[in-house]
């Protein structure tokens, strides 16, 4: 447990901004990887093991959690608006962020997604986030490979309206 | 007709993929096209700032507590303890899921024994019609009798000539 469960937290980490729920995920995980331990044939590696475990532990969890509804503008705290008006410029991909400035944008990016399904945040997370492959994501969830393309085609767009709606009342 | 093409093909182009994994020939087409078109500029910086909150996210990453291996490990324990329970806990959860039904029917069924054993009802009456038939104390002959009688009462005038004369 103690060699795998920093590896059990940063994938659990992806779906939850809170670190209680991170834990109780991540506590999940080995309660399950423990009873189910038979059922684990050495096929894999044991780490693709746990971690196919925890995507299908935090989806579910995610699942019986109440959905948040649309983000508005009002929602935004002062930090949060001042780092939209800061980040508008074109080049804000390239733009160094100060720590507490990449606090506040790590807290915005957890309230948008929240407003989304937990299949959108899983492949935006992965695959825009943290930049896995689309392979990547059919592994750890088992779903084909064109189902998660088309997943994170829809998920972006969402997401990107979601913020462009931000952004417009932001302005207005 | 043909701008809304363009517009869409650039907006396609940036959900086809993490906008940092588009190359020069496609963000190029991306810049030229928003310089003149202002709906897909504000998609473009939409998807910018959607990407950065993206990267931001994943860079935060949590770590174990020094208590959390003793906790799972007492958790798996308590569970465990619970399961060597099983039977009499499985026999608790099926009281809380079955017991108002069973509660029911066990009161109805109550109800129903007293209302047939305990209050005399209509039914009784019939149950005394033997003792009172034995206090008239009939006879086998006074029945046989009592039977004639009737059929007696019954028969019309000539019948009953033809049974005592003959014909």
């Amino acid at each position: 447990m103690r060699r795998y469960s920093p590896r059990v937290f940063r994938f659990a980490s992806k779906f939850f901004r809170q670190r209680s729920l991170v834990e109780e995920a991540a506590q999940e995980v080995f309660l399950k990887a423990f009873t189910e331990l038979g059922s684990y044939e050495g096929r894999g590696s044991m780490e693709g093991w746990l971690t196919r475990i925890t995507t299908n532990t935090c989806l579910n969890l995610l699942r019986s959690s109440k959905r948040r509804p649309e983000l508005i503008a009002s929602d935004l705290t002062d930090d949060e608006t001042a780092w939209l008006d800061s980040n508008l410029a074109g080049a804000a991909m390239e733009r160094h962020q100060s720590s507490e400035k990449s606090l506040v944008a790590a807290d915005l990016a957890g309230r948008v997604l929240e407003t989304m399904t937990p299949a959108d945040q899983l492949v935006l997370t992965m695959i825009d986030g943290e930049e896995n492959s689309v392979k990547d994501v059919v592994d750890v969830t088992g779903w084909s490979e064109s189902k998660v393309k088309v997943q994170a085609f829809r998920a972006r767009r969402r997401m990107r309206e979601a913020v462009e709606k931000l952004l417009s009342r932001n302005k207005g | 007709m043909k701008d809304k093409l363009i517009d869409r093909h650039i907006i396609s182009l940036m959900e086809s993929g993490p906008l940092t994994s588009l190359n020069e020939t496609d963000l190029t087409e991306i810049r030229v096209h928003t310089d003149h078109c202002s709906d897909c500029l504000v998609a473009f910086q939409a998807a910018q700032v959607s990407s950065l909150l993206l990267k931001e996210r994943s860079a935060e990453v949590f770590e174990p507590s020094p208590f959390f291996h003793t906790r799972v490990m007492a958790t798996l324990r308590e569970r465990q303890a619970e399961g060597a329970l099983t039977p009499l806990w499985t026999l608790a959860r099926l009281w809380r899921s079955a017991g108002a039904l069973a509660s029911t029917m066990l009161a109805t069924v109550a109800a129903l024994a007293v209302l047939t054993f305990a209050i005399p009802g209509n039914d009784l009456g019939n149950a005394y019609q033997p003792v009172t038939s034995l206090m008239h104390n009939y006879s086998a002959e006074e029945v046989i009798l009592n039977e004639t009688a009737q059929m007696e009462e019954q028969l019309s005038d000539d019948q009953l000539l033809t049974t005592i004369y003959g014909e």
